[in-house]
């Protein structure tokens, strides 16, 4: 899993490369908390490399997005190729997530 | 074809395993697609083996059984731990139970594979793929169904 990271003023887009599953999941996690402790509160992910979730992927999410609520921040994900939407949909988790087709339409929403 | 393995309970095996298993269906004419949802649903089984069946103790071991027919591949997961009581699992998609960070495995994989059953007291997971949708639907069971 290759993380970027990139500030855009008072944002930080997150874009992930590869598969976010039982292993690499901590790092991810471990990424997401140190933006959080740093105070930035509106996350960007970008999906467009990520090709595989699995249950330990969705609750890491799960695990972020009540942290960043918790501290008044806000979470969007972005760019899902349609079979990592698919677990999204079919756990129903779209109702919990501000999902977006593009990184635009994410920071627009902001 | 026929598959069986047998591995300690750690995370670290399962890579390795889940490798040769699709490899395993290389032969086998399911989409990509379908080859994804499958194995979802073989790391989802063999994570809870290891994680909740096993409770990690790497003395117990989680055995994988694969048999490929012309009309379906049939997986079966088995571990040696004490068993759950698999008819009270909670459905993960109701309110409540939304922002609950775990119980999606086995959610996923009753909704990515034809048929999911459970045996030996919730030791063992079995979950078919149909390789051809008619002829699963020939099959009338009372088993979790898509």
């Amino acid at each position: 899993m290759n993380i970027k990271q990139e500030k855009q003023d008072d944002k930080i887009i997150f874009t992930l490369d590869g598969e976010i599953n039982i292993s690499t999941s901590p790092q991810l996690r471990k990424a997401f908390n140190a933006t959080i402790e740093d105070g930035l509160k509106k996350v960007l992910v970008d999906f467009s490399g990520v090709s595989y979730i699995d249950s330990s992927g969705l609750a890491t999410f799960i695990e972020i997005l009540q942290r960043l609520k918790k501290a008044g921040g806000r979470l969007h994900l972005s760019n899902m190729n349609e079979k990592v939407k698919n677990v999204f949909e079919i756990t129903k988790l779209i109702k919990l997530f501000n999902i977006y087709d593009n990184n635009q339409e994410a920071i627009t929403n902001f | 074809m026929q598959f069986f393995e047998k591995i300690p309970s750690k995370i670290d095996n399962m890579p390795k395993l889940i490798a040769t298993l699709l490899k395993k269906l290389e032969v086998v004419s399911f989409k990509e697609d379908e080859i994804l949802d499958i194995r979802l649903c073989l790391e989802e089984a063999i994570i809870n083996a290891i994680k909740h069946g096993n409770r990690m103790n790497p003395d117990l071991f989680v055995e994988v059984q694969m048999n490929v027919s012309d009309q379906e591949l049939c997986i079966q997961i088995r571990n040696e731990g004490e068993g759950f009581d698999f008819k009270e699992l909670p459905n993960p998609t109701i309110d409540k139970n939304l922002t609950k960070p775990s119980g999606r495995g086995v959610f996923l994989i009753k909704k990515l594979m034809d048929e999911v059953e459970f045996f030996d007291k919730g030791r063992g997971i079995k979950m078919v793929k149909f390789l051809n949708k008619e002829a699963g639907n020939e099959h009338k069971t009372g088993k979790t169904r898509r």
